[in-house]
């Protein structure tokens, strides 16, 4: 015998008394049992104010959220034309809106030209820390001793200000362009494998049993469960390492460059050309809003191509 | 009846051979200790054996917490047990085994896919090519009443619906065992009688061995062609009960004195926790 086994009461002499006694707790068990009930994920919508559909309720709030803001801007920028017009402030302390513009128009070519390698060495840096801290962080989700033993130590290396590094890195690559990118690489490659690593450690684990239950490989798993399922957090860490390259790699050449928007910034300083300095920041404005938007689309574009 | 004892007494001689042709999943004396030895020591299940014949559909019923789901897992493959064996198809179960067709508690779906695409993924995690099962596929989830939800993504389904999606990836690979982990506790009452009868629906036409947790005695009943009673932890069985209505089944059988005295009969060994 392998289990207890017994049979059923025999039908008839106990038939109604079973049924009687039963029926109710019956009926108040399966009642406890409902209440265990989730919410239906339905999202209840406020009801549109009179009046007004909703589409334009939607269009009304988009040119808000663009209008609001730009207007604020102008509004400061006409505040600090006015400033610098009423008090008469000397250009080399405080240049109007108007100076930078003009600034900006007739270094144009020399702005773009020092934007070169800054995007170039950023981009590189970027890049190198994103292969990098994907990689290591993917390795380290395939061992655990090797998780154990590299981990603490990384985090222990992200509380140094990894500014502070700068110097060294000069020294040991030399004042060109692979200095920078190793700053640029450094700098950007702790906030992308921390989140990286956050994302792959905090995959659902009833997702990998399944995968595992289908009797998945570690490698299958990692591709189908826990790759896709680290992208949100991956993403997240992508975009403050792009402008922590930025910081890096200007840094990099504020300390020593002959070439680049930081060069440019400390030449000009030198130079007292403070419309000129204000000129290269509104490039790097740009800059970084294109890195940032590079990123964004990156994570567009991964989210469409997993859907499919 | 003489035969049967016979077929029980020789059973018992028997009892560390396969013991019957018909046997499919059969566990031997499986026990569970998480962290043996250590502070959080815990017996989850306690020496038990139990088997399931090839295309019957059993039920492991119990209270919370006494150890079916861990039974479960053991027969899945995806936990090794501390002592004794269990054989699925007469090959022991060290390692998951691809014919095992899987549900958990919660559907368990990938949220960045397709109903389709997640009722693929059995194909895909097996890396094996996944367009010769699309057919197969939509039409399993036209079966189970998705046909205008192929390409919505879970968080655009209802619980139910999401559920369903579960069967259908459980059965597209056409699995030759079902192990279900309470696949509707997290359901409401009606939902959970309608994921019944397509589970019984489908069942019944794919005819596959099932083995089913569930704490509720009516589902038990309603679903199974035995029920095994387990104890309070550590569990192990200490009853199986035939059940003995024909197939197909509607819910209307829920209603018969029939259902009630068994679900009663079970009550009465189901062990409560002193207040
Ligand atoms: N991985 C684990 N480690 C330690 N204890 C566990 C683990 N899994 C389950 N248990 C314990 O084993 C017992 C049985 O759990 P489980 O099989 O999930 O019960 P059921 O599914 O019947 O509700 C519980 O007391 C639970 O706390
Ligand atoms: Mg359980």
């Amino acid at each position: 015998m392998t289990s207890p086994s017994s049979s059923l009461p025999r039908p008839g002499g106990g038939v109604g008394v079973i049924a009687d006694g039963g029926g109710a707790p019956v009926a108040l068990l399966e009642a406890g049992e409902s209440r265990r009930v989730a919410p239906p994920p339905s999202r209840i919508t406020a009801p549109p104010p009179p009046g007004r559909g909703r589409e334009a309720n939607a269009i009304v709030d988009r040119l808000r959220a663009a209008i609001l803001p730009t207007a604020f801007a102008l509004a400061l920028l006409l505040a600090w034309q006015a400033l610098v017009v009423i008090f008469q402030y000397p250009k080399v302390v405080l240049p109007a809106p108007s100076d930078i513009w003009h600034a900006l128009v007739a270094n144009f070519g020399t702005i773009c030209q020092q934007a070169v390698p800054t995007t170039r060495d950023t981009l590189a840096g970027f890049l190198l820390a994103t292969v990098l801290g994907v990689g290591i962080a993917s390795l380290l989700c395939f061992s655990r001793l090797l998780r154990d033993m590299v981990y603490p130590l990384v985090i222990l290396l992200q509380l140094v200000p990894k500014i502070a590094w700068t110097p060294l890195f000069i020294v040991w690559a030399g004042i060109g362009s692979p200095a920078r990118l190793t700053i640029a690489t450094f700098i950007a490659f702790f906030p992308i494998f921390i989140s990286m690593m956050a994302g792959l450690e905090a995959t659902d684990s009833s997702l990998v049993r399944l995968s595992r239950s289908l009797t998945a490989t570690t490698w299958r798993t990692f591709w189908l469960v826990r790759l896709p399922a680290s992208m949100p957090y991956l993403f997240s860490g992508l975009k403050i390492g792009v402008t922590l390259a930025v910081i890096g790699v200007i840094v990099a050449e504020f300390i020593s460059s002959s070439e680049g928007l930081g060069y440019l910034i400390l030449k000009s300083s030198a130079l007292l050309q403070t419309d000129l300095i204000l000129a290269a920041i509104v490039a790097l404005c740009l800059l970084g809003v294109g890195f940032y938007g590079i990123v964004h689309a990156g994570e567009r574009a991964i989210q469409r191509w997993q859907g499919e | 009846m003489i035969s049967a004892v016979i077929d029980r007494l020789a059973s018992v001689e028997t009892v560390s051979m396969a013991k019957d042709a018909g046997d499919y999943v059969v566990a031997e004396r499986v026990r569970k200790i998480f962290n043996p030895g250590g502070r959080h020591e815990v017996e989850a299940v306690a020496p038990t054996s139990f088997t399931v014949k090839s295309g019957e559909f059993v039920s492991l019923l119990g209270p919370s917490g006494c150890g079916k789901s861990t039974l479960l897992m053991m027969v899945a493959g995806l936990d090794r047990p501390s002592e004794g064996t269990v054989a699925v198809a007469g090959r022991p179960m060290i390692a998951p085994r691809a014919e095992n067709g899987i549900m958990f508690q919660d559907p368990t779906l990938l949220p960045w896919k397709s109903a389709l695409e997640n009722v693929l993924f059995p194909y895909r995690a097996m890396n094996k090519p996944v367009a010769p099962h699309i057919d197969r596929a939509k039409a399993l989830l036209d079966e189970v009443g998705l046909a205008g939800f192929h390409n919505h993504k879970p968080r655009q389904l209802s619980g139910g619906m999401r559920q369903r999606v579960a069967i259908c990836r459980a059965l597209v690979f056409e699995p030759d065992l079902l192990l279900m982990d309470e696949p509707f506790s997290a359901l409401d009452a009606i939902t959970r009688d309608e994921m019944n009868l397509a589970l019984m629906k489908i069942w019944e036409e794919h005819h596959r061995t099932a083995l089913f947790v569930t704490h509720s005695i009516r589902e038990a009943v309603y679903l199974s062609d035995r029920v095994l009673v387990m104890s309070q932890r550590p569990g192990r069985v200490i009853a199986d009960v035939k059940i003995p209505f024909a197939r197909p089944r509607g819910l209307e059988i829920e209603e018969s004195a029939a259902f009630n005295e068994i679900c009663g009969y079970l009550r009465s060994k189901i062990q409560h926790r002193p207040v």
